[in-house]
């Protein structure tokens, strides 16, 4: 899944674009972006992020635990 | 048939399976993060045995309700019976195609706890690697529980359908640590300086899945052959082949012999590590044990296992990696057609994904996770609407990749390649490092599939104005790859001119860019003599684009040979033979003989001209944003799909 940015998280630092492999993270007004056409969704920018400000969702089945 | 030895039938305890071949365990985060069985797990592992392979394995179920046992995000789990279902469901999938089923039991142990904060081993050994939780001490109990779980987790893979248990004590999982010297210090029950007593956690396992399932489901297990950690102070071989002898004698119907472990300080399963290397550790485990012996690890070609089971190394030939790169891999080897197997490359861009917790994906093969969507082709391409005809400027991955689609498609393909080989930018890489040869692979099987497909292929035309006016093309798509930056004002090299034109730059060389481009020339000239060599990259890491199963290698090779590396650092010509070099810490004037500027780029406009000429025009590859051969390869399969 595409990796979401908490924008008021985010503080502009660019950790995330220096790891970037396909460098497809930008800056817009101080904020990290994504341009969806290249990211490959590595999860990269996740694990770099100093302030926890991206996240790559994981799916989850929604079964309600047993006993 | 080429390969009389691997396409005979095989014994597993009372079972038979109709070839030599095994899918063998592999993780692949498709699976929800609460351990249920997807349908693309289900899509992908039907595939799997589709493709021809005797015995298809799942990935290691984990089989603990905490998730102590669990090493991956998506890792399924078989901890409750309420994952019966979606385990049966798998089961039934592999059977439906005709391959034997087997369940992986595994218990990640060192490697284990993904959503917790900790892990659990015999004794407290700090980890090395980052992606790793801390450890805690296993108590008595703990471990006694684990073993029940063990036994639970048989009885739910035999009520769910399988036809075969595996258990895994390899790479650092729990049955491991307790086997290895080097993280077994436990004084007393389940420790020991024999190999014998640090197996005693492994025998009690097996034991114990073995009086759950009786004699009715093979029971096989995977140990390590050589941990490789000498200098951790791990298990020497003769204790590693001494533990197979220990399953056999515990119950274990099979063994699969493993190298490394994954903290092991020298490289096991990338390209320098030449095919059949690791064969020597599963014939010294064949000459301890009676049982059938099985082994994956860098036997990429049939023809290496095919020797290895005639001349008595092992019984059967397990694969992950070359087998995500192409399931079908089985049927194409038993009908001869081995050029038309989609190559595994090592590359591991699989492997490195799981630790971020994302879904494998494979270079040479887009389709993977996705073979349950019928719009991505992995069953066969849907014809388009209309009939294209389709141009393609450049031979290389991306450009062959599309057309191979394209033409499979049914359109009308024409491929113009203005050097005199097919490759690209793929040429260049295919000549930096040892083994790196195997990179033509997928060039020389992606050149294949366009002639079968009906691809009309021109080497060494270059596709200009005229060229375009006259084909008449409806669609044309841009897959040229990316030039080099100039240096301003001096005169400069760049590593096409230097790994293809063979222009040898002076001993003391610059190189500007340190992505994956600069770090591999530099590694390109290392190999091939003494230089001085001086990294500039502008941002603050290097090799940002290099899957860190490589990485790491270029990086010692560059310690080792004193290449200066630096980060935001960024480089000015000064007069003569002098580079000003700016870095945070000051500024320095550097001299040398040549400077190389490994910096790719592309122009902004470079479709634009072809629209005059042509309807629709795609970019793709390199040409559309230089980066690494899987993007190009995807590039092209997606633009396929697309027409």
């Amino acid at each position: 899944m595409i990796p979401l940015i908490d924008e008021d998280a985010c503080t502009g630092c660019k950790k995330c674009m220096e790891v970037c492999p396909p460098l497809a993270i930008t800056q817009e007004e101080g904020k990290a972006r994504i341009e969806r056409e290249f990211c490959e969704e590595c999860g990269f920018c996740a694990a770099a992020c100093p302030v926890h400000a991206i996240d790559m969702p994981f799916p989850k089945s929604g079964a309600s635990p047993s006993g | 048939m080429d390969y009389p030895h691997i396409f005979s039938p095989g014994r597993i305890g009372r079972l038979t399976a109709k070839n030599r071949i095994k899918y063998a365990a592999t993780e692949t985060n498709f699976n929800t993060q609460d351990g249920f069985v997807t349908e693309r797990e289900i899509a992908y592992l039907s595939a799997q045995a589709k493709g021809g392979a005797g015995i298809v394995t799942t990935q290691g179920a984990y089989p603990d309700v905490l998730g102590e046992g669990k090493g991956f995000r998506g890792t399924m789990s078989i901890a409750e019976d309420r994952f019966i279902p979606g385990l049966s469901r798998l089961a039934g999938a592999i059977k439906a195609e005709g391959a034997l089923s087997a369940l992986q039991i595994l218990h990640c142990g060192r490697e284990g706890g993904v959503d917790l904060g900790y892990c659990l081993m015999p004794s407290v050994v700090p980890q090395r690697l980052s992606y790793f939780k801390p450890p805690r001490e296993i108590t008595p109990a703990e471990i006694r529980r684990a073993v029940k779980e063990h036994a639970a987790a048989a009885r739910r893979a035999v009520a769910a359908g399988f036809d075969i248990i595996e258990l895994s004590g390899i790479v650092g999982y729990l049955i491991s640590t307790f086997i290895s010297r080097y993280t077994n210090k436990r004084q007393g029950e389940y420790g020991g300086e024999t190999i014998r007593e640090r197996c005693r956690l492994m025998v009690e396992i097996l034991g114990a899945v073995k009086a759950e399932v009786g004699d009715r489901v093979p029971v096989g297990i995977r140990l390590c052959g050589a941990e490789i950690l000498e200098d951790r102070g791990g298990n020497t071989v003769d204790e590693s082949v001494e533990s197979f002898a220990i399953a056999e004698e515990a119950g274990a119907d099979y063994v699969s012999v493993t190298v490394g472990w994954h903290e092991s300080s020298i490289s096991v399963i990338t390209r320098d590590v030449p095919m059949g290397h690791w064969l020597w550790v599963a014939e010294a485990v064949k000459k301890a044990v009676n049982v059938p012996v099985m082994m994956a690890f860098r036997l990429f070609l049939p023809h290496i296992p095919e020797a290895a089971i005639a001349g008595g190394a092992i019984d059967f030939w397990e694969m992950c990696r070359p087998m995500i790169a192409d399931p079908d891999l089985p049927l194409k080897a038993a009908d001869g057609r081995v050029s038309e197997i989609i190559p595994c490359i090592a590359c591991n861009l699989c492997f490195s994904r799981l630790y971020y917790h994302q879904p494998i994906m494979c270079t040479v093969r887009p389709s993977l996770g996705h073979e349950g969507e019928e719009e991505w082709g992995y069953h066969g391409f849907t014809r388009p609407k209309r009939r294209k005809r389709i141009g393609i400027v450049g031979g290389g991955p991306a450009g062959l990749q599309f057309a191979a689609v394209a033409a499979r498609k049914g359109h009308e393909v024409t491929l113009w390649e203005k050097e005199a080989s097919l490759g690209g930018a793929a040429l260049l890489a295919a000549r930096i490092d040892e083994g790196d040869d195997e990179l033509l692979r997928p060039v020389k099987y992606l050149e294949g599939e366009c002639l079968k497909a009906g691809v009309a292929i021109e080497i060494e035309r270059e596709c200009t104005e005229a060229t375009l006016a006259a084909a008449g093309l409806d669609a044309v798509a841009i897959a040229c790859g990316a030039g080099f930056a100039q240096f301003p004002s001096v005169s400069s090299l760049n590593p096409f001119e230097i790994i293809a034109k063979g222009k040898k730059p002076g001993r003391a060389a610059l190189i500007i860019g340190g992505d994956g481009v600069g770090l591999a020339t530099a590694v390109y000239l290392l190999r091939q003599g003494d230089y001085n060599l001086t990294i500039v990259e502008r941002s603050g890491r290097l090799g940002r684009d290099v899957s860190p199963f490589y990485l790491w290698r270029y990086l010692k090779l560059f310690r080792e040979r004193g290449v200066a590396l630096l980060t935001k650092a960024e480089a000015t010509p000064g007069p003569g033979s002098t580079v000003y070099i700016s870095t945070p810490k000051g500024e320095s004037v550097i001299e040398v003989d040549d400077i190389i500027v490994a910096i790719r780029q592309t122009p902004e406009d470079i479709g634009r001209e072809f629209s005059k000429w042509v309807p629709e025009v795609y970019v793709l590859g390199d040409a559309k944003r230089p980066r690494r051969l899987h993007n190009a390869i995807h590039d092209g399969y997606r633009l396929g799909l697309q027409l």
